[in-house]
């Protein structure tokens, strides 16, 4: 900091005249001298901390971008709806027909017995969680594309990846709420009032986004042999998944074979959800501590009375005879006495106690590419190269090709194929039901309080409050 | 005459002069009684004389260090502990005899050569009553300002730990909460009401002119379980070092700190040494505490019923009788269904016990005097277990003037080192809450009982420790020097430093063992390293001049300051053990949670006008000109300023010598202060290091959004008051009328969450008005040489209220506030009752929507500001013992027990007021009907938490304090002793149900009944 020393001085100081109206600087210094000071105009300037950067800073440099988006990524696996903890796979399963839940907090019981209110705290983390992570993106977005210190090949990972995550979080946020406002710029005068895009809208722009993010990341090597980074791969995945649900049979169909054939499933059931597993597209690593997945922590049963979380009959039931993910991917626990028997989902195995890292949380894995492919073909009139695909997966397992006559009774075959396959990861169960129109059917007579407009969440009531423009929330609500 | 008088400035010489200026009148006026024996008159006046005499009280005894000075000269000398004193002079000047806590009297020496002089003790005395403004010093009867005060005698009365606490009740418009019972805890103080819509309401602190910044540095990862994360840095000043604490409340006393003072401004002043013969003193007491007031809990019998009903109503009656089930509700079927605990005893029934003892020497000559004071203090707490709150405190002062008067120094110092250990959490929620047939807290090996994994044990968290450590140190030299006569160059130099170290562990053996839990995969230990310095330089210059009946006093100065904090928060976990849980080093990941570094700079130019005309018109101008860094580039600097004036209408000629009105003052004022109690860098756009790291890659999360239009706020204060003295001024009135509007609000504005954020600091154009009425009387109502008996009584009126709020119905705030009303509503539900036949809650459909439970629906507004507050102290002396009580009460409204709990039959113990509750179609009760909380549709209790019913009158009158005082007579040699006795919060009338009306919480510990014990001895 410099001191510098005004030299004005004025003649004639009256002292009433200072107190008039402003005191101005110059005046004064007459009197600052004569105290043997000198006026210092820049004093109350101060340097950014250092434990701060300025967003122009971050953006500079190769290594502070990678920062901004790792951020992304670690809260994407600690908060909200991709999480273990407290995210769509616990949330979903008990709102469908997956988990049988036995905790007291109050969001979840709600989720569970279909008496969700817009205050539920659940799902305002959901969503405040999932924008905060479209504001994360869109920063990078801003950023990268006005920094002038990257290279074009960084301009292009990073605007990727930040694009891809954007395309992801939407995607999860119109499944739970339908109409949501789509959010592309950093601004919060725009954000604080936006309003709501149509489920159409949204879907346009996730397609068009996602497109854009896979131009861009296919010509960048992310270099992460664990996939713990998103690449031009996960885009894809997610590309291949909001084409099927969009409808867009053709294309889910061509961009899930892309992946299948550069992907190749794992053979060994046991081993699918190892960090190795080479059917794994995008997984988020763990943490230092507590190593391993929040998400087997969660579901995998160690005690009873203790238990949070159970599979349902419902879906332990769904299960063929013969099927090996049934011994593979599910266990049960007694209590001390036999009284009670409850099975959980046990595809992640490893729990935080665990102190070597064996399993990742994985976001896209290719078992659900084949099932992408399947419905597509199936769709598309394509039932022999739809068959081909699911009895890969059933064939996976232990089970016999499955022979079908109609194209109904096929998409029949694969939607039970996709539950038995897909169960407990990221609410796929619960989307499948929405998109199908086979919520009602399935949970009538599991939720007492099912009603038809369970197939939305509410918009949080905080978001209401704030911003009006939001309403009318959803109906049933 | 006057310039050369003038020549003692400060402290003691302006309050001989502005005495010297009124003594004439006021003495008549005043039954100032001396007694003046002649005994010998001689022609020679101008020869220097011996003169000698006795100085004695009102009631015959000797005072010893009284200060004699010679009028117009350098001469002085201090009167014996006898009484007496000698000193040469001139037989034609005149003496002047002053002592702390005495009127200060000037007599003629008329070549008289012995002079017996009797002091009256200062009881009213308006002109005497020096008041500290901060910058300047004005006496209660000239001050143009709104300024408030309580001196030590008042303090040094309640057996408390915090300054705050000891101002509780005793100033009109300062609106003091103690949020915890816990010792340490932290107060929220609003002085003139909230200003902001979501801002700090805190005001300004300085002690001994050097800010100091009250906020806490405390950590919610650390702390937030036991504190609320509120740390007091308050805490480190020991009361009995505390010699006044004055508060300014208006335009005209608090625009010169400028873009600090929306808030108000809290000047504490630490004591000085007296002149006079060295003194030690030594006090010495202890202190019992209970919990004043414990809640009607049901008993295990009640308990049940209620549980099995509610769970039958559930529809989940047949599963009660299935062992399979008995895991969901071991309470109940588990748990020996005779066992009874009161857990209120258990938990929080404990006594606390605090000791304090302090010493201190003081004394001087009349050119420097010196105080040196230790203090240490020991707070247990009426939880479970060996929590204590340690602190020592170190203050000294040296006070300095050269021989000819010209140079003056004073240098005061304090250093406190405070230790808190407490449990993890606070227990009052589990005192509240536990079922009442819980387990044994130990099994029969005198192990932690976890009952087969049934129940959280309480006392886990007494495995869990939490101790924070502060050191502060506040240092302050005033430096002044007369130039010439009249002018005066001041500067004080300041030093603050603040330090925080606390730690909370986790450790594995309060955890359910069943759970798996080990030192290497659960225990942690959090730290907080925090630490703020600041610094501050403001030179001043002072000038004063009088011209026959019109005085000046002009005073202009400059401000630099600056300020660094510094938090560090880490956490450990992993350890090989418990036993190495203190270690960090021994931790298996390490985590930095927070590593926070922020500069403030601060710089200001200030002044003062204060023109008198005729001792009777008084104008009063401030001002200053405030940069703050807080501000982005253009937008750092502020104006501020103030006018007030005073019109002493008992001056004017015509009310001279009025047998009733004996004091009479109107005045008033208008002017702007401002806030930017915000925080550091709040307009950039920033990412911070979180202190995680994800693939190896160091995390950089995004942290504030870039606000362009960030400012600063404006506070305009108006004022007016009447002051009235009766009777030779035993009967004074002060009350005042105030109205401060706050605009253009700096506030945390909540943000929808589709902008990534929760919240952003800015502007907004919104007008908060705070207005009110004072009433400040003090009462001598019987004064005889054995009994005197003095009142004081202050009442406030305040009144909140939102004026404008440009686009409200959009905003952010649109369900909180209503134009009109105040800042403290809350909107909730209206309830109507119980349905007799179907025993759920009953509200009003304000929507006609055909449902409950939207926003629509809380449309019923209750405020819970307060209606009115104040206090009323007694001050009985008979012969050596004395007698004080302070009564305090509040009117307002605040959430009652429905509000922690609705539903009879939800696991964990609630009120008794459950139990008069629907069990059958045709019932009429006010509780609903019970539940197991398995039945979510049909549950209404979460509504009637958040409705009408929810609330309740929680005004009281509270006994905060009294003390009885016993002076030990005619010990001699100066020695002195008081023995006494003292009881806080001994006594609470009220309706409201809730631990604390005061404090209306379910999870804090409400404040302690206390007794103290207590000695001094001074020789």
């Amino acid at each position: 900091m410099q001191y510098r020393k005004k030299i004005t001085i004025s003649r004639n100081l009256d002292t009433k005249h200072l107190f008039k109206q402003t005191v101005r600087m110059p005046r004064i210094t007459l009197l600052l001298l004569a105290l043997g000071l000198f006026s210092c105009s820049d004093f109350v300037e101060v340097g950014p901390p250092e434990n701060i950067l300025v967003s122009e800073t971050v953006f500079n440099d190769a290594a502070t971008v990678e920062s901004a988006l790792a951020n992304i990524y670690y809260k994407m696996r600690e908060q909200g709806m991709v999480s273990g903890n407290f995210g769509l796979t616990t949330g979903l399963g008990i709102y469908s027909d997956e988990l049988d839940y036995y905790g007291f907090d109050t969001g979840y019981s709600q989720l569970n017995l279909h008496n969700v209110l817009p205050g539920n705290d659940v799902i305002t983390g959901w969503w405040s969680q999932g924008y905060y992570l479209i504001y994360s993106a869109n920063d990078v977005i801003k950023g990268v594309e006005n920094s002038n210190k990257l290279t074009a090949m960084e301009q292009d990972q990073y605007k990727g990846q930040a694009l891809f995550v954007r395309c992801y979080m939407h995607s999860l946020l119109v499944a739970l709420y339908g109409d949501i406002p789509y959010i592309t710029t950093t601004d919060y005068l725009d954000n604080n009032i936006v309003v709501r895009n149509t489920e159409t809208t949204v879907m346009d722009n996730i397609l068009s986004d996602l497109t854009l993010a896979v131009d861009l990341l296919e010509g960048v090597d992310v270099s992460s042999n664990e996939r713990v980074l998103p690449d031009q791969w996960a885009a894809k995945a997610l590309l291949a998944r909001m084409n099927l649900y969009a409808e867009n049979w053709e294309r889910a169909a061509s961009i899930a074979t892309e992946l299948i054939d550069n992907f190749m499933l794992e053979t060994d059931l046991e081993n699918v959800f190892l960090k190795e597993s080479p059917e794994t597209i995008w997984q988020l690593k763990d943490g230092e501590n507590p190593k391993n997945t929040q998400v087997a922590n969660q579901l995998v049963i160690r005690f009873i009375p203790g238990q949070t979380y159970s599979l349902t009959d419902d879906l332990f039931s769904a299960f063929e005879t013969g099927d090996l993910r049934k011994t593979h991917w599910t266990d049960s626990l007694s209590d001390t006495d036999n009284t009670i028997t409850l099975r959980f989902a046990h595809k992640y195995k490893a729990t935080l106690i665990e102190t070597e890292s064996l399993e990742y949380s994985i976001v896209f894995r290719l078992a659900e590419q084949y099932l992408i492919r399947a419905e597509a073909r199936a769709r598309s009139g394509d039932n022999p190269g739809a068959l081909e695909d699911l009895n890969s997966i059933r064939n996976r397992a232990g089970l016999p090709d499955t022979i079908v006559g109609t194209t109904g009774d096929l998409l029949d075959a694969i939607l039970q194929e996709r539950r038995v396959e897909l169960f407990t990861e990221q609410g796929l169960r619960w989307f499948d039901l929405k998109r199908t129109g086979t919520a009602e059917e399935a949970l009538g007579d599991l939720k007492t309080n099912w009603k038809p407009t369970d197939v939305l969440l509410p918009i949080p009531e905080t978001e209401l409050e704030i911003n009006p423009n939001l309403l009318p929330q959803n109906p049933g609500y | 005459m006057m310039n050369k008088k003038q020549r003692l400035t400060n402290g003691l010489s302006l309050l001989l002069t502005v005495y010297a200026l009124l003594s004439p009148l006021f003495s008549l006026k005043l039954e100032a009684k001396y007694t003046t024996s002649i005994k010998s008159i001689t022609n020679q006046n101008h020869l220097q004389t011996t003169i000698t005499g006795l100085i004695t009280d009102t009631h015959g005894q000797p005072i010893g260090g009284v200060t004699i000075l010679v009028e117009q000269s350098d001469k002085g000398t201090i009167s014996k502990m006898d009484g007496t004193y000698n000193i040469r002079a001139a037989g034609n000047g005149q003496l002047i005899f002053s002592a702390i806590g005495f009127k200060t009297l000037t007599i003629p020496i008329n070549g008289r050569k012995k002079i017996d002089v009797t002091l009256q003790e200062d009881i009213t005395q308006l002109d005497e009553v020096v008041l500290n403004a901060g910058y300047y010093t004005v006496t209660e009867k000239e001050r143009t300002g709104s300024i408030s005060t309580i001196k030590a005698i008042t303090m040094e009365q309640q057996p408390v730990g915090n300054p705050l606490a000891a101002m509780q009740g005793h100033l009109s418009g300062v609106n003091i909460i103690q949020s915890s019972g816990v010792p340490g805890g932290g107060f929220n103080v609003e002085i003139r009401g909230r200003n902001f819509i979501d801002g700090a309401s805190d005001p300004f602190y300085l002690v001994d002119g050097v800010p100091y910044n009250a906020q806490s540095l405390g950590s919610s990862n650390v702390s937030g379980q036991i504190l609320g994360g509120n740390i007091s840095p308050l805490n480190a000043l020991n009361l009995n070092d505390i010699e006044s604490i004055e508060v300014l409340k208006d335009a005209d006393a608090t625009a010169i700190y400028g873009s600090r003072a929306a808030n108000g401004v809290v000047l504490i002043t630490t004591k000085k040494g007296k002149t006079g013969k060295t003194r030690f003193n030594a006090h010495l007491s202890t202190s019992l505490g209970r919990v004043s007031n414990f809640l009607e809990l049901m008993n295990t019998e009640q308990y049940l019923e209620v549980r099995r009903e509610g769970i039958t109503n559930d529809g989940f009656g047949p599963f009660l009788e299935d062992p399979a089930f008995d895991f969901i509700w071991p309470d109940i079927k588990s748990w020996d269904n005779d066992r009874y605990t009161d857990w209120q005893k258990k938990l929080i029934g404990g006594t606390a016990y605090r000791n304090s003892a302090q010493l201190s020497v003081s004394g001087g000559s009349s050119d420097t005097q010196f105080l040196v004071s230790g203090a240490y203090n020991k707070e247990t707490t009426v939880f479970l277990g060996d929590a204590n709150y340690k602190k020592a405190t170190l203050h000294s002062n040296l006070n300095h003037k050269s021989s000819n008067h010209r140079f003056k120094f004073n240098l005061s110092t304090s250093y406190t080192n405070g230790k808190n250990r407490m449990p993890r959490t606070d227990f009052t929620s589990k005192a509240y809450t536990l079922e009442p047939n819980a387990p044994e807290l130990y099994d029969a090996e005198g192990n932690i009982n976890w009952e087969n994994n049934t129940w959280d044990n309480p006392l886990a968290s007494l495995e869990e420790t939490f101790e924070v450590t502060t050191n502060t140190l506040i240092a302050n030299a005033l430096v002044s020097y007369e130039i010439i006569p009249n002018l005066e160059f001041k500067s004080s130099l300041g030093f603050n430093s603040y330090r925080l170290d606390s730690y909370r562990t986790l450790p594995s053996s309060a955890r359910n063992p069943n759970l798996g839990l080990t030192s290497q995969n659960y225990a942690s230990l959090t730290t907080n390293g925090s630490k703020r310095n600041s610094w501050i330089v403001e030179p001043q210059l002072h000038w004063r001049k009088q011209w026959q009946e019109l005085k000046l006093d002009f005073l202009v100065g400059t401000t630099f300051q600056e300020e660094n904090t510094e938090q560090f928060i880490q956490k450990g976990t992993g350890f090989p053990n418990d036993e190495l849980l203190r270690n960090l080093t021994a931790a298996n990941t390490l985590e930095v949670l927070q590593d926070a570094d922020s500069e403030y700079k601060y710089n200001a130019l200030f002044g003062r006008l204060n023109l008198k005309f005729r001792d009777r018109y008084i104008v009063n101008f401030t001002g200053r000109r405030d940069g703050s860094s807080r501000f982005g580039p253009g937008k750092q600097f502020g104006n501020f300023g103030a006018v007030g004036m005073a019109w002493l209408f008992s001056e004017e000629n015509s009310l001279q010598g009025n047998p009733l009105l004996s004091y009479g003052k109107l005045r008033g004022s208008f002017g702007t202060t401002g806030s930017d109690n915000i925080g550091d860098y709040k307009f950039l756009d920033t990412y911070n290091v979180s202190g995680f790291n994800y693939n190896g890659i160091v995390l950089l999360e995004p942290t504030g959004i870039f606000n362009p239009l960030f400012g600063w706020e404006a506070n305009k204060k108006l004022e007016a008051a009447l002051e009235l003295g009766f009777f030779k001024d035993r009967i004074l009135i002060n009350s005042s009328w105030y109205r401060n509007r706050s605009s253009n609000q700096l506030i945390g504005i909540p943000l929808a969450a589709t902008t990534g954020f929760s919240e952003l600091t800015g502007n907004f154009d919104a007008t908060v008005e705070n207005s009110g009425f004072e009433v400040d009387i003090r009462t001598v109502n019987f004064k005889k040489k054995n009994f005197t008996w003095s009142t004081t009584f202050n009442l406030t009126i305040p009144k909140n209220k939102l004026v404008a709020f440009e686009g409200l119905e959009t905003s952010t705030f649109a369900n909180h506030l209503i134009i009109g009303e105040p800042l403290t509503i809350v909107k909730l539900y209206n309830a109507l009752g119980v349905d007799p036949e179907t025993g759920s809650y009953q509200f009003e459909d304000y929507n006609g929507d055909g449902t409950i439970g939207s926003l629509e629906d809380k449309q019923w507004v209750e405020d819970f500001g307060p209606k009115f507050y104040g206090g009323l102290g007694n001050t009985i002396t008979f012969n050596h013992v004395t007698l004080d009580f302070f009564l305090q009460f509040k009117n307002q409204k605040a959430f009652n027990e429905i509000a922690f709990g609705a539903t009879p039959g939800y696991r964990g113990n609630s009120s008794t007021a459950l139990l008069d509750r629907w069990q059958q179609p045709g019932n009429m009760n006010p509780i609903q009907r019970a539940s197991g909380g398995l039945a979510f549709g049909e549950d209404t209790g979460a509504l009637q938490k958040s409705s009408n019913a929810a609330v309740s009158d929680a005004s009281f009158i509270r006994l905060r304090n009294i003390s009885i005082n016993y002076k030990v007579p005619d010990l001699g040699n100066g020695l002195d002793l008081n023995v006494y006795v003292q009881g806080q919060n001994l006594l609470t009338l009220t309706n409201y149900k809730g631990p604390d009306p005061e404090q209306p919480s379910n999870t804090r510990l409400p404040q302690l009944r206390q007794i103290t014990l207590g000695l001094q001895l001074g020789f």
